[in-house]
């Protein structure tokens, strides 16, 4: 080869590519300086935004205790399994691989966790005057296919890749561990915690502590304005409703630098620490309400009823020492997020068992509120406590009068006879004071009291009925703290006008008297009447929480007793109608002497309330069917517990409620002074004894009421014998 | 024939070893922390040893006796290159790779090489008849059989990288302007009937390139690319120490985006010592080219020079934002051995062309 020996000449070619080299080079440095000087600014603080987050932080929500201490709901974590899109494989094959081996990994006892509910289908609580405070948007957690988990990856893909899509909803503990354990072999994978309400008491305290879940639509931008994000759990019903701001643990903020996954490397600083939330203790004796809920099942099942309340107040302060009403639900149910069915289950369940049936439903209160027809007799001045009333003015004791026809007064055909419960066992009771009336519970005196009789007698009249009946507190809430208490109705002449177009009748004030007729009330209402007059005459407002304690066990809030108002009735007068409601112990005739606590001293008031109800049958001889209630307080002297039972459709009080009451009583009675060695045994004579309408010396009084401010031997069944003998 | 060791650059080579090292340090902090990468820094530190080896061995060969090689070396290029695009594995969307046991093998970094020697071999040649239209068409068949194949791969990158190589090549030739010219106006007609031929992802990452708001996902990566660099500042946050390239905002940090590593942790100051270095090694490299003996060293060493500045231009411009995403890595810096190794080799062939030029020795 020629070439060899012969030199190239220098290239301009070459030259030209070194202009380049040059070129490019200097080209590159002007980027370098415009990225790194003139734009390094804003550049570094993107930087700071991608690796800076602030994260926010929940304080953690209050617990609840009972009034001794014994929790009843507290926090536990709940673990979620979720999928960041971009950091899973970017081969779809591998990604799907992963999803399918955490498939696996989620055991199989939870293969019954819903794969996609259906949607929302919230529907009202069946018609009825209490409605839920607001119907809770169920949140369902579901777990979802290999496949739609791919879809929704795809999606999120495009989007952004790092915002978590939850693959399935609150697996167990072991399920969580062993997907942390395997987190290395599942890229892309994240197991989610979040604490969630662990409510230990479930269905015993569920109508009380109610339940959590997603904020309401409606309600999202008052929650945001109180400085709640549109995520967080809020109470929804009970006291996690009500003390939702003190329960409610403070939202703070933190800096963490995170990776591009947006994984904590760690934190950079506090800049609001959050807070936990107040604790709560409730006036409630877990242990009561649990004999309570126990004794009112028993009830239930012994008089083939679905629905009953028992509720037990301290007279004194108006404090709820138990509340049960049943059909209940287990508000654990809400805490890792109720799927559809469930919900609905509970939402078109006929017993209605998310209603607090203590506060929120409606009944006719019955013979219950008799002890309001006597105190506004005797305040009034209609009668003293020896006058006598009853059945016999026409000459006959049959258990019933008759209200003459407003338009022919002379008639008596026309004339509408009113009956006395008694009137069903062929007999009356004859004249009776105020004191045998409550303790018999005989409608005519109270008719007669209320609605006067014929021209002989002037009653106390329906404006003052009412007047009296709102003073005890019916037709108002309570106030008692807990949502959807419902204020009940006083039937006034004003209110008949405008709900039936009619006139009120004379028989509109006796149906009243007993507490029948349009008169509605809750089980509550009708127990602070009771417990009102126990105390001698000051209704209080019940409370349901007694302290609320902050973090460090200092106490932020105790709670007093609220006196709502002094009942207008001279102390006097309350005395007489507590003699009344002793009496029906006590007497040998009273309508709830099978009513004992050894060596307690109690009084009772029995209701048997007459109710329509198109799905319930008539009774034979198309006798309407009833509701049974007692109300009751003990001990007689200083009363320290007032209870209420109510057991719906539940037939006679005397029958149905009271041996409710008398578990409840007994039991508390027993939690108080744990029985002795030797338990004196508790015969029960009054049930031996001749219980028919014996018609008590007419002068003579039954008792020595007057003095009667203790009618001091303890032990409730010997006066009751030696009165009886 | 002879060769003098004083000819040998030692500058050339002083360049690839800095270079090499620094690489291995970048890649070093790249894949700090992330299980999968931890070997790749022990593995770049033995394929730099490799490599030097290779360098030393291909300088001290004669790179004359390659031109008796050509035919054979054409069609091993060409049969590796099929066979690849026909049994490679798929890696990143293209199947580029070949599992040789411990190893994956890039042939088409291998390919590289063959086809500058191939080529080089080609245009001297034929230096005399580059005016004739057949010789120059039937240089452009001998770049487009191995682009074809790549293609087919499909990688865009590799392809484009032949096709500058070669480009640079027939212009180092002394290919006349008028068919210069004509070329630059026939690309430009050809432009829209190669876009509707490409692959899907090579659409988007232009359409990416020049429209950013386009795909918010796709342009993830360039943005935290410019964040990296404009984060680094004139020392940067130190070695092992950048924000996004730690936590791993930055993706691909030991290979496509190796240079905004440097940036941000090395500064202004790091970068614009590695542009120098490169600068300065195809400086070197294009003095080796201009005296060299002959025409095939000169056209082999100008094909390894537009090999290692296309790369250089392409990955640096895209870690600036100045050119679109390609799957190019940074020469001598980026992880990967194939490349690593051909880069070496073709220094070592530089090296050898060097210890042989025209220089007037007095000895």
């Amino acid at each position: 080869m020629s070439v060899i020996s012969r030199p190239l000449p220098p290239s301009l070619r070459i030259m030209l590519l070194r202009v380049l080299v040059v070129t490019v080079a200097v080209i590159m440095v002007a980027q370098l300086w415009k990225l790194q000087f003139l734009q390094g600014e804003g550049f570094r603080l993107r930087a700071n935004e991608n690796r800076f987050r602030l994260v926010e932080t929940t304080g953690q929500r209050g617990v609840i205790y009972d009034r001794n201490g014994h929790i009843l709901v507290r926090n536990r974590p709940s673990f979620n399994i979720a999928i960041i899109p971009g950091t899973l494989p970017d081969d779809e094959a591998e990604a799907e691989a992963v999803l399918k081996r955490l498939e696996g990994l989620i055991k199989l006892s939870e293969s019954d966790l819903p794969v996609h509910a259906a949607d929302d289908e919230t529907e009202e609580t069946t018609a009825g005057p209490p409605k839920l405070g607001s119907s809770p948007p169920p949140q369902f957690r579901e777990r979802m296919t290999v496949d739609q988990a791919m879809e929704e990856v795809n999606a999120g893909l495009q989007g952004g890749a790092y915002r978590p899509v939850v693959f399935a909803g609150p697996v167990s503990e072991e399920t969580a561990f062993a997907i942390a354990e395997a987190s290395y072999e599942l890229p892309g994978v994240e197991l989610v915690i979040e604490p969630v309400r662990e409510y230990l008491s479930g269905t015993l305290t569920s109508q009380v502590l109610g339940f959590m879940g997603p904020i309401p639509q409606e309600y999202v931008d008052d929650y945001e304005a109180e400085g709640y994000r549109a995520d967080d759990q809020v109470g929804l019903s009970g006291v996690e409703l009500t003390f939702e701001k003190a329960l409610k643990g403070q939202n703070g903020s933190r800096n963490i630098e995170v990776d591009v996954n947006g994984r904590e490397v760690r934190t950079v600083g506090d800049i609001f620490p959050s807070e936990p939330g107040d604790n709560l203790v409730l006036t409630l004796d877990a242990r009561l309400q649990a004999l309570m809920e126990e004794a009112l099942k028993k009830g239930l099942t012994q008089a083939k009823a679905n629905t009953g309340v028992a509720i037990a107040m301290d007279p004194h302060t108006g404090e709820i020492l138990g509340m049960v009403s049943l059909p209940t639900y287990d508000n654990n149910l809400f805490a890792d997020g109720i799927t559809a069915d469930e919900y609905n289950e509970l939402i078109n369940d006929e017993q209605r068992p998310l209603l607090n049936h203590a506060i929120s439903a409606l009944y006719p209160p019955g013979s219950t509120f008799k002890i309001v027809t006597a105190s506004a007799a005797l305040q009034e001045g209609v009668i003293d406590e020896r006058t006598r009333l009853g059945d016999s003015f026409d000459g006959r004791v049959d258990g019933m009068i008759y209200v003459d026809n407003r338009f022919f007064p002379d008639d008596p055909r026309y004339a509408q006879p009113f009956y006395c419960w008694i009137h069903a066992y062929g007999t009356g009771h004859y004249q009776v004071n105020v004191r045998e009336a409550l303790a018999v519970s005989c409608d005519v005196f109270m008719y007669q009291v209320a609605g006067g009789y014929r021209k002989t007698f002037e009653g106390v009249g329906i404006d003052k009925m009412d007047e009296y009946a709102e003073q005890f507190g019916f037709g108002d809430v309570t106030g008692i703290d807990l949502p959807g208490e419902n204020p009940g109705l006083v039937p006034t002449p004003r209110w008949k006008r405008l709900t039936y177009a009619e006139t009120w009748a004379a028989g509109d004030t006796y149906n009243m008297a007993i507490g029948q007729g349009a008169m509605l009330a809750t089980p509550l209402q009708v127990l602070n009447a009771t417990a009102a007059i126990a105390n001698g005459g000051h209704l209080y407002k019940p409370q349901i929480v007694r302290q609320i304690v902050d973090v460090d066990g200092k106490v932020v809030d105790d709670f007093k007793p609220e006196l709502i108002r002094d009942l207008p009735v001279d102390p006097d007068y309350v005395a007489v109608v507590q003699d009344g409601m002793w009496g029906a112990v006590n007497y040998p005739n009273g309508t709830a002497k099978a009513l004992t606590v050894p060596g307690v001293s109690v009084a009772a008031k029995t209701g048997t309330a007459e109710f329509f109800d198109p799905n319930i049958e008539l009774l034979p001889n198309n006798r309407l069917p009833t509701h049974a209630w007692i109300t009751a307080y003990a001990p007689f002297e200083d009363p320290e517990i007032a209870v209420v039972v109510f057991v719906y459709n539940g037939g006679e009080g005397s029958a149905t409620a009271l041996p409710v009451a008398q578990d409840i009583l007994r039991g508390y009675f027993a939690l108080k002074n744990p029985p002795q060695p030797a338990d004196p045994v508790d015969g029960e004579p009054a049930a031996d004894q001749p219980a028919g309408p014996a018609e008590p010396g007419a002068d003579q009084p039954a008792l020595p009421v007057e003095t009667v401010t203790a009618p001091a031997p303890a032990d409730a069944t010997t006066p009751a014998q030696g009165e009886g003998g | 024939m002879r060769f003098n060791l004083r000819r040998f650059d030692f500058v050339l080579l002083a360049c690839t070893v800095v270079l090499a090292l620094f690489g291995i340090a970048m890649v070093y902090s790249a894949t700090l922390n992330v299980p999968t990468y931890e070997s790749y820094p022990v593995r770049q530190l033995v394929y730099v040893l490799i490599g030097l080896l290779l360098l030393m061995g291909a300088a001290a060969f004669d790179y004359r006796l390659l031109t008796a090689l050509q035919w054979p070396m054409l069609i091993f290029m060409l049969v590796g290159l099929a066979a690849v695009a026909l049994l490679g594995q798929v890696r990143g969307g293209t199947a580029g790779w070949f599992d040789a046991g411990v190893v994956l093998v890039q042939p088409a970094e291998i390919a590289k090489v063959l086809f500058i020697l191939v080529f080089a071999q080609f245009l001297s040649a034929h230096h005399d008849q580059m005016h004739r239209p057949q010789w120059v068409v039937l240089a452009l068949v001998l770049i487009g059989l191995p682009v074809a194949l790549i293609y087919l791969q499909p990688d865009l990158g590799t392809a484009t990288v032949f096709i500058v190589v070669g480009a640079l090549m027939l212009f180092a030739a002394d290919l006349p302007w008028a068919y210069i010219a004509a070329a630059v106006v026939s690309a430009a007609l050809m432009a829209p009937i190669v876009w509707n031929n490409l692959q899907e992802y090579m659409q988007s990452r232009i359409l990416t390139f020049l429209d950013p708001a386009s795909d918010p996902d796709a342009s993830f990566n360039v943005a935290q690319a410019l964040i990296s660099i404009g984060n680094g500042g004139l020392l940067g946050k130190g070695f092992a120490q950048g924000s996004q390239s730690q936590l791993h905002f930055l993706r691909v940090r030991y290979a496509d985006f190796i240079f905004s590593v440097i940036a941000e942790e090395l500064g202004f100051v790091g970068a614009v010592i590695l542009i120098i270095l490169l600068a300065i090694l195809l400086l070197r490299l294009l003095n080796i080219a201009d005296q060299a003996r002959d025409n095939f060293g000169r056209y082999l060493v100008i094909g390894i020079t537009a090999m290692i500045m296309f790369q250089g231009i392409v990955s640096i411009g895209m870690n600036l934002g100045i050119l679109p995403v390609t799957g190019i890595t940074l020469p001598f810096i980026s992880y990967g051995g194939s490349s690593l190794l051909t880069l070496m080799i073709g220094i070592g062939l530089a090296e050898s062309v060097a210890m042989r030029s025209r220089k007037i020795e007095f000895d």
